[in-house]
C-alpha cells in the first residue's frame, strides 16, 4: 500500500511538471496557414458537390454557430473568443470523424481526413498563441451537447459548409486578433 | 442614416429643413458610392435580389418593375440566418437617373457574417424572390484612397502609392488592380497586386504624361466581392531619358584620345604595316645591276657590258685606281746583247683588287701592232733559251704584256712607229740621272737623255720567293697610273719598289682599258676604269 500511495505521488509529481514546464512554443501569427486550411475546406465542399455514390449517410451533426457580429465582437474579449473557437473545432472534429465513417468515396474521405488533420493543426496554433483556455472534451457520439453554441446539421454538405464558415470567420478573426500577434505587429 | 433622412424629410420646421439639408448633403456624399454600387450591380449581377455590404452593412435591393403603376405596393423583405426566426427590414426606393430606373432596397441593421442567410422578397404578401447567400461573399467595397504618382527619378519609372478603403478586420484581405495609360490614348495596362499598397511601374516612355487609376477586390480567401470603382485618375510624368553630358564629354573625349593614339601608332609604323598589307612584290634588281635603269631590261646587252660580275659578288672599286704593275721592256739596239732585252714579265696580280689584266694587255695590243712586235717576240724566245736570263726571269708566261722602249739612238727609226712610246721615252733617263722624286704628268718636262745612257727596265719577275731585289740605283722605275684620259707617271724608289714587290706589283705601272677582254687572263680582274 505504501509502495503505490508512493508511486502515485510520483506520477503526481510527473504530471503536475509535465504540466507546467511545457515550453512555450513560438506564436504562429502568420495568416497564410489559415487561408491554407480554408482552400482546403473549399476544395473538400467542391469533392462533396461532385460525389456520386458513397458520399455519406444522412446523419445529424452537431457543430459550431459560425455567424459573426462585428459590432457584438468588437465588444468581446479574446479569450471569450478564445473558448468560443476552441470548442467549435472539437465540434467540428468529432462531427467530420463520425461522417468518415460513413463515406466510402475515396477522394471525399481523403479530403476529410485533410480537414480533421488540419482541424488539429488549428488547435496547436491556438496552443502556440496561448489562446488555448478550454480544453477539448470528449462527447459521447450520441449525446446532445447542452451549450447554446452549436446548432444541428443533418448533411455532410451542411456540414461541410459549416466548417468553411467557422474557419473563414470566428478562427480567422481570433487569430488576427490574438494578443501574441499584436504586440509582435505593434 | 439614409432612412433618418428620408424621415427627416417629413418634417416641416425650417430648422429641421437645415437638418434635412445637411442631411441631404451627407448621404449625396455617402450616396455617390452607393449609387454608383447600385447602378454597378444592376447590371452586372444576374440575381433578382441584388445584395451587397458596404462597410459592415448588407444591403439587398430589387428593380421594380415599370408596368406596374408607381402606386406603392407592399413590398415585404425578410431574411432569417441559421434556422432562427425571420426578421424584416424596412423597404426603401431610390431613383436612379442615370439609368432612369426605380430600385426597391433594404439594409440590415445587424448582418451576420460567416453564415448562410436566407431573404425574400414578398409583394402584397406572397413571396417574389428569394436568395440564400453569405455575406462574407457579397463585400462591394469603396475604392482605394489617396492615390499619389510620383517619379522615382529613374529613367521611365513611376511611384505609385494609396491607402486601402476604411474597413476594419480586411485589411491583409484585399487585392488591387492599377491601371495606367499614357495621357490621350486609350491602350492601358493592368497590373495586379496583393496586400502591399505601393506599385513601381517600370518600363514607361520617358519624359511622357501618364494617366494611372486603382481599384480593390477582396482576395477571395476568406472574404469574396466584387472589383470596386476606378478611383479618379491621377496624373504623373516619366523623368527626361538622362543623358549626362559628362558622361558624352568623357566619351567624346576618350574616343579623340584613342583615335590620336591609333593614328600616331600607323604613321609611326606605316612602311612597316604598308609592307605588311601591301607587301613588295620581290625583283631580281638587286642581284642585276643597271639591267632595268641602265639597259632598260635589255639582257643581252647588260650581258655584254658585265661579263665578269654577273655570278660574282659584286666588289667594291676603288675610285682612286691602283696602278698596274707594268713591265716595260728597253729595247737595246739590235745588236746588242740579249741579255739586256727583258721581254717577258708576267704581271703580278694582287690577291686582293687589281688593274686588270686585259687593262696591260690592251695596251700592249696596242703597242703591238707595230711591226717590231713580231721582233720582239723572237727577241724574247731567245731570251727564254737563255738560261742566264732564265735564272732571272724564272718564271716566264706565254701571256705577257710588254712596253717596248726606244733609245735613243733608235730613236729616229722608231720615234716615227712608236708614236706612243714618246712620252716614255722622255721618261726613262739613265741610270746616271735620277728623278726619283718627280712625278709628272706631262712626260714632256723629263728631259731626255742624251742618248748616251741606256735604257733598260728591271723585269719583274716571279721570283720563287716572291721578293723584288731591287736591281741598284741605277735604275729609276716609274709607276704609270692610267686614268684613261691622261696618264700619270710617278717615279719610284727602290725601296717602294721592294714593298711593292711584296704585294707583287710591277715596277712600272701601267694601264690600259682597251680591249681587256681579249687576254685570256691567269686569274679573276675587275674591270677599272
Amino acid at each position: 500500500m505504501q509502495t503505490f500511495t508512493g508511486l502515485v505521488s510520483v506520477l503526481l509529481v510527473f504530471l503536475w511538471l509535465g504540466g507546467n514546464l511545457v515550453s512555450p512554443l513560438r506564436p504562429i501569427c502568420d495568416l497564410r496557414v489559415l487561408d491554407h486550411f480554408v482552400r482546403e475546406a473549399r476544395d473538400s465542399e467542391v469533392i462533396m458537390r461532385g460525389c456520386r455514390g458513397g458520399c455519406g449517410a444522412m446523419k445529424s451533426y452537431f457543430v459550431p454557430l459560425t455567424s459573426v457580429d462585428f459590432a457584438v465582437l468588437e465588444h468581446m474579449d479574446v479569450n471569450g473568443q478564445a473558448v468560443e473557437v476552441q470548442t467549435g473545432l472539437s465540434l467540428l472534429d468529432q462531427a467530420l470523424s463520425n461522417a468518415m465513417k460513413t463515406v466510402s468515396n475515396s477522394p471525399l474521405a481523403n479530403a476529410l481526413d485533410n480537414n480533421i488533420s488540419n482541424i488539429h493543426s488549428l488547435g496547436q496554433i491556438l496552443h502556440s498563441l496561448d489562446l488555448q483556455q478550454a480544453r477539448s472534451t470528449v462527447l459521447p457520439d450520441d449525446s446532445a451537447p447542452a451549450s447554446t453554441q452549436t446548432q444541428e446539421v443533418s448533411s455532410l454538405p451542411e456540414l461541410l459548409q459549416v466548417q468553411s464558415s467557422f474557419l473563414r470567420g470566428k478562427v480567422r478573426l481570433l487569430l488576427s486578433a490574438a494578443p501574441a500577434c499584436q504586440r509582435q505587429n505593434s | 442614416m439614409y432612412l433618418l433622412c428620408k424621415w427627416m424629410t417629413k418634417m416641416r420646421s425650417n430648422r429641421l429643413k437645415i437638418v434635412f439639408m445637411l442631411c441631404l448633403a451627407f448621404v449625396t456624399t455617402g450616396g455617390q458610392h452607393f449609387e454608383s454600387k447600385v447602378a454597378q450591380l444592376l447590371q452586372d449581377e444576374t440575381e433578382h435580389i441584388k445584395c451587397f455590404v458596404e462597410g459592415k452593412d448588407l444591403t439587398c435591393f430589387w428593380e421594380e418593375e415599370e408596368e406596374r403603376n408607381h402606386i406603392h405596393d407592399q413590398y415585404t423583405f425578410t431574411y432569417s440566418y441559421e434556422k432562427k426566426n425571420k426578421m424584416a427590414c424596412a423597404v426603401s426606393s431610390l431613383y436612379l437617373l442615370a439609368s432612369n430606373k426605380t430600385i426597391l432596397f433594404c439594409k440590415l441593421p445587424k448582418t451576420p457574417f460567416f453564415t448562410t442567410l436566407d431573404v425574400q422578397v414578398l409583394r402584397d404578401g406572397r413571396m417574389l424572390y428569394t436568395r440564400s447567400l453569405n455575406a462574407e461573399n457579397v463585400l462591394f467595397l469603396d475604392p482605394p484612397r489617396n492615390l499619389t504618382v510620383m517619379s522615382s527619378g529613374k529613367e521611365g519609372q513611376l511611384n505609385v502609392s494609396w491607402l486601402p478603403p476604411l474597413l476594419k478586420y480586411m485589411d491583409d484581405s484585399m487585392i488591387y488592380e492599377v491601371r495606367y495609360a499614357v495621357d490621350g490614348s486609350n491602350m492601358g495596362k493592368v497590373e495586379v497586386i496583393k496586400v502591399s499598397t505601393r506599385l513601381v511601374l517600370l518600363g514607361l516612355q520617358s519624359n511622357t504624361r501618364y494617366k494611372v487609376w486603382v481599384r480593390v477586390k477582396p482576395d477571395g480567401v476568406a472574404y469574396k466581392g466584387y472589383w470596386s470603382a476606378w478611383t479618379e485618375p491621377v496624373f504623373g510624368v516619366t523623368p527626361p531619358s538622362d543623358v549626362d553630358p559628362l558622361i558624352v564629354l568623357l566619351v567624346i573625349f576618350i574616343g579623340l584620345i584613342l583615335c590620336l593614339l591609333s593614328l600616331t601608332v600607323i604613321l609611326s609604323h606605316h612602311k612597316f604595316l604598308l609592307k605588311k598589307l601591301w607587301p613588295d612584290i620581290p625583283t631580281p634588281e638587286h642581284k642585276f645591276p643597271g639591267l632595268f635603269t641602265v639597259y632598260k631590261g635589255d639582257f643581252k646587252e647588260w650581258m655584254s657590258h658585265n661579263n665578269g660580275s654577273m655570278w660574282g659578288r659584286s666588289v667594291p672599286v676603288y675610285t682612286e685606281e691602283l696602278p698596274s704593275p707594268l713591265e716595260v721592256l728597253s729595247e737595246v739596239s739590235l745588236t746588242s746583247h740579249g741579255t739586256s732585252q727583258r721581254e717577258e714579265r708576267k704581271p703580278v696580280e694582287e690577291d686582293e683588287e687589281k688593274e686588270s689584266e686585259r687593262s696591260d694587255s690592251g695596251l700592249t695590243d696596242r703597242w703591238r701592232d707595230p711591226p717590231h712586235a713580231h721582233w720582239l717576240m723572237e727577241q724574247l724566245r731567245a731570251l727564254q733559251e737563255n738560261p742566264e736570263s732564265r735564272s732571272q726571269s724564272s718564271l716566264l708566261q706565254s701571256h705577257d704584256t710588254y712596253v717596248t722602249l726606244n733609245q735613243g739612238d733608235n730613236e729616229q727609226q722608231v720615234d716615227d712607229v712608236f708614236e706612243e712610246t714618246l712620252p716614255l721615252q722622255t721618261l726613262f733617263t739613265t741610270a746616271g740621272t735620277s728623278s726619283l722624286g718627280t712625278s709628272h704628268s706631262d712626260l714632256g718636262s723629263l728631259q731626255q737623255s742624251s742618248g748616251s745612257g741606256r735604257l733598260s727596265s728591271q723585269s719583274s719577275f716571279e721570283y720563287p720567293n716572291h721578293t723584288w731585289p731591287p736591281k741598284g740605283p741605277g735604275y729609276a722605275y716609274m709607276a704609270v697610273a692610267d686614268s684613261g684620259v691622261s696618264m700619270d707617271y710617278s717615279p719610284m724608289s727602290s725601296s717602294r719598289i721592294a714593298e711593292l714587290g711584296k704585294h707583287r706589283m710591277y715596277t712600272n705601272d701601267y694601264k690600259n682599258e682597251i680591249f681587256p677582254h681579249k687576254w685570256p687572263l691567269s686569274g679573276q680582274y675587275i674591270k677599272s676604269g
